[in-house]
């Protein structure tokens, strides 16, 4: 209580009565405000001011580029008209929109219940053993590269999905594709957000659940699910966000028809997404065209819908803070006097049995017509029926164990796809690997040859990236998490930061073309690829830098206040090494991201063959996450040189986790918070 | 209240928390349709001893028990024993309230439906029946779809002891019901208490001697994981048998 009034005091009064008075409680602070403390503030201020005024451009820039749609097609026009055909001025977007929210769907039905599975299985029943296994493994998906998922959707998921439907799919590239392969990179940001409030569901409610006769499983479905609601929800959005900006993956397996699948429910036709119509159309658009324009505004509808995911996302996750404390979470508690309240349990009987049906019948009409289709719906709501039935016949004992059965066959074929995952790629890529392959160029259009200007192209893409990204991040970071009150500036300013922080990296690369490559002149540069993974990673940043610095225990800065040290001292001196674990954390994980980034890149900097070795920030490079879906998607018959470069992409990606989670751990265990 | 038959008893119960022991040899009844007072410093086992009556230790990894508990004729600590059907018959009520984040009537009916009942009526008429027998029915009876979070402590403390009696408990587990509470919570949970024992058999755990002196017909003195002392409550309390318990039951110590 005492060292924070310390803290305040002359805090407040400085605010209030200017220098003097300062002087007074501080001498030696005064002296100290001139010298250093004014003007570090002062600059880190800027860093803020710039970084958010770059942020609003950003924004700013996309929604004017697209007002020349908006005016000469009209808004409505654009989002219902049906047929999208640039070439012979047709822009309805209708069918995009559609595309975008077919695979966003089906990659949540699926990811969705498999990651609470996976959630409730780590939660329930793993061993601390075990535990240690999944979280990491966890975060190795989470760091995959985009354009490895799709690369590996195009070696080993579409031919398989070719093998099991071969009568369905022509070419294998379909819906169905997109939204397995979005699934699965969905599935880590679900578990793990899921898995956090699954765990923050206090004790106490377990123990009153089981005291009155319930059984583990009986407990977490009934009462731990339902406490834990809230967090759950936001799992899912987490995951929607993820899963609507995503870019790569989507373009290279969905097929990019943009038609609206026939019927609606087909999952072997194929679709076209917002993200991939601006990938493929970008690089072939005349610069001022309406179609250019059009593409924008198609990224200004992209945005729009990730910012309402991730608002909504916020605001869950703050209700639920705020009602419950930190800890405590609540589910949904609010009165309700709907006048489905006495029904409420027949009516939700009558929607699961709707559900059921209506997907057995979608998905098997496919396959055996409209008619065999809804016999098959009946029989599975006749199934969902009797097997109710015979769960309250064996018991809740052997109900559990089923269930938690069940949960360990998910756990287990979702590692099995990881493993087939980097097997593959392992198997495949090691015999690619040699010095020649990593020192050398490439050569016959990347059928043979290496990849060495792409490893110099990647590593300098970091180097750059880093030297803008780092010192602008985390000097806004601190401003952030130190000096700035809580004003509608400030609120506005975070509100922006936050925005862009879940913005679909394909958006920065249309910033990046239009502004740095065709608007300056500078065409496909090195620095103009930094300059755009630097905005990608900043929100990041600076989030995380505001969190660890945030992190670092009051009583350390109200001890080093109350010696008389300058705001700044007490930052620079005290504050910043013990919170650098954190940070460097955070930007070496930034860094992993941006590297293995393709959209932003191949818009702004990467060309698809460069031999010499020259280096200038103006001139065009190699980059490994770019020549890897170039060689997948052009080149065929450069398997092998696919391979090795997926690997030695992943290599390099993984050595930056791995070094993240050591600095990481070191940190945590010296500091113990 | 003499002649009452023993619902449970200990026979030299032992209890290790992996290769800790914390009790040692207990040998203890449980009068029907007494309450049993448990007292004793804290850390001295009260806790664990009351959850070995609903084998709520089992929630705890490796646990080991030696003895017997014996209710309703049959040794409860064996690996044969049904620990949901024995919950379903000895309910629990925590030292912290703690409702389910439901609507009142949620939680009520939370331990009905999941033994099988469906019935609306049914589960209406055990709300109404289980929050009157917990003297809580009036104080919320318009209110039934409001958040239980809602209530007071003590009410949700009431509310707690509902819904252990919606399931049709035989034998009422108390730990510490009242050390969260203000007095007057605590006096109607007291009052509650001594109601519920024509029907029910009650055993509490508390911290506070007054307490147990007011509302129990038996009292239990632990120290160190043994029963130091085991009786009547006016004789543990006016003429204790060891001088421990005369000195912990006079304040000298604890
Ligand atoms: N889960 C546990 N694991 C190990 N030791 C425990 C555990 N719970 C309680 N204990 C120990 O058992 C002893 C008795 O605890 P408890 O029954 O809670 O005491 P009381 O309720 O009388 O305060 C204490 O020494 C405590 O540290
Ligand atoms: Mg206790």
């Amino acid at each position: 209580m005492i060292p924070e009034d310390t803290v305040s005091v002359p805090e407040n009064i400085s605010k209030s009565a200017g220098g003097t008075i300062v002087a007074h409680f501080d001498p030696k602070g005064l002296l100290g405000r001139f010298r250093n403390g004014d003007g570090a503030k002062l600059f880190l201020m800027a860093t803020v001011v710039f970084t958010v005024a770059i942020l609003f451009f950003i924004i700013i820039f996309i929604s004017y580029n697209s007002l020349d749609a908006i005016g000469e097609i009209g808004i409505w026009e654009f989002l219902t008209g049906g047929t999208w055909s640039p070439g012979s001025g047709a822009y309805g977007a209708s069918s995009l929109i559609v595309g975008t929210f077919l695979v966003t769907g089906g990659s949540i039905l699926f990811a969705l219940p498999v990651g609470l599975g996976i959630a409730i299985y780590i939660n329930d029943i793993a061993s601390p053993r075990i535990r240690n296994i999944l979280k990491p493994a966890c975060e190795l998906f989470a760091g995959i590269p985009s354009v490895v998922y799709g690369f590996m959707g195009l070696a080993v998921l579409v031919p398989f999905l070719m093998d099991i439907f071969p009568d369905h799919l022509n070419y294998g590239t379909s819906w169905l594709a997109g939204s397995l392969l979005l699934g699965l990179m969905a599935l880590p940001i679900i578990i793990s957000v899921s898995q956090d409030s699954l765990e923050a569901v206090p004790r106490s409610y377990r123990e009153a659940s089981m005291a009155l006769g319930a059984t583990k499983w009986e407990t977490t479905r009934k009462v731990v699910m339902h406490s834990a609601v809230s967090g759950i929800a936001a799992a899912a959005i987490l995951g929607i966000g993820r899963a609507l900006g995503e870019t790569m993956a989507v373009m290279m397996v969905t097929g990019n028809s943009a038609l609206v699948p026939e019927p609606l429910w087909n999952i072997f036709d194929m679709v076209r997404t917002l993200t991939a119509s601006i990938a493929l159309e970008m690089p072939e658009v005349a610069h001022g065209s309406l179609h250019f324009s059009a593409l924008f505004l198609l990224a200004l509808i992209l945005m729009t819908m990730v910012f309402i995911v991730n608002l909504i996302a916020r605001r869950i996750v703050r209700r639920t803070r705020i009602r419950t404390g930190a800890t405590v979470v609540t589910g949904r508690t609010r009165s309700m006097t709907s006048p489905f309240e006495k029904h409420k349990g027949a009516v939700r009987r009558l929607a699961v049995n709707a559900a059921v049906f209506a997907s057995a019948f979608m998905m098997s009409s496919l396959f055996i017509g409209t008619a065999g289709g809804i016999a098959v719906g009946v029989l599975a709501a006749a199934a969902l029926f009797v097997s109710k039935k015979i769960s309250r016949m064996i018991g809740p004992k052997y109900v559990q164990k089923a269930v938690y059965s069940t949960l360990g066959i998910v756990v287990i074929a979702v590692l099995a796809i990881l493993v087939v995952f980097l097997g593959v790629i392992i198997v495949n890529g090691l015999p690619a690997l040699s010095l020649d392959f990593i020192l050398s160029p490439p050569s016959k259009s990347g059928l043979s040859g290496g990849i060495w200007p792409a490893i110099v192209g990647t590593l300098e893409l970091m180097t750059g990236t880093a030297l803008i990204s780092f010192p602008l991040g985390v000097c806004s970071g601190i401003y952030l998490s130190q000096y700035a009150k809580d004003t509608k500036t400030i609120r506005l300013a975070r509100q922006a930061i936050d925005s862009l922080n879940g913005t679909p990296s394909i958006i920065f690369g249309l910033f990046g073309m239009s502004l740095l490559v065709i608007a300056f002149g500078w065409g496909y540069s090195l620095i103009g690829g930094c300059i755009t993974l630097s905005l990608m990673v900043l929100p990041t940043i600076i989030k995380t830098t505001e969190e660890a610095v945030s992190a670092v225990p009051r009583e350390l800065t109200e001890a080093s206040a109350a010696m008389g040290a300058s705001r700044w001292h007490t930052i620079s001196k005290i504050l910043l090494p013990a919170s650098m674990g954190g940070v460097i954390t955070g930007f070496i994980l930034s860094m992993g991201r941006a590297i293995g980034e393709t959209a932003p890149v191949m818009f702004t900097a990467a060309v698809a063959f460069k031999t010499t070795s020259s280096f200038s920030l103006l001139d065009p490079i190699m980059a490994l996450p770019y020549h890897l879906y170039y060689l997948a998607s052009e080149v065929p018959g450069s398997t092998t040189n696919q391979y090795g470069t997926a690997l030695v992409l992943m290599i390099i990606v993984m050595v930056l986790f791995t070094a993240a989670s050591a600095i990481r751990y070191k940190y945590k265990s010296r500091t113990g918070w | 209240m003499t002649g009452n038959m023993n619902m449970i008893e200990t026979n030299d119960l032992n209890l290790w928390y992996g290769d800790k022991q914390t009790l040692f040899d207990v040998n203890m009844p449980i009068k029907k349709n007494c309450i049993t007072s448990i007292i004793g410093p804290s850390g001295c086992g009260k806790s664990t001893l009351i959850r070995v009556f609903n084998r709520m230790n089992d929630l705890i990894g490796g646990t080991r028990m030696s003895g017997t508990v014996v209710y309703d004729g049959k040794n409860i600590c064996g690996p044969d024993t049904d620990v949901l059907a024995l919950r379903k018959r000895v309910g629990m009520i925590f030292q912290k309230a703690n409702p389910f984040p439901m609507t009142i009537r949620d939680n009520i009916t939370y331990g009905p439906k999941l033994h099988g009942m469906k019935d609306q009526r049914e589960l209406d008429e055990v709300v109404e029946s289980s929050l009157r027998k917990a003297a809580l029915f009036d104080e919320v009876k318009d209110r039934l779809n409001t958040s239980a979070l809602s209530l007071s402590g003590g009410q949700q403390q009431r509310l707690c002891i509902a819904r252990a009696l919606s399931i049709g408990p035989e034998v009422i587990l108390m730990d510490e019901p009242t050390s969260a509470l203000d007095p007057i919570a605590t006096a109607k949970i007291e009052e509650l208490a001594l109601e519920l024992k024509k029907n029910y058999t009650v055993v509490a755990v508390t911290h506070n001697m007054q307490q147990a002196r007011r509302i129990s017909d038996y009292t239990g003195f632990m120290y160190m994981g043994r029963l130091e002392e085991f009786g009547r409550t006016e004789d543990v309390f006016e003429n204790p048998k060891s001088e421990l318990t005369e000195r912990y039951v006079s304040g000298r110590f604890g």
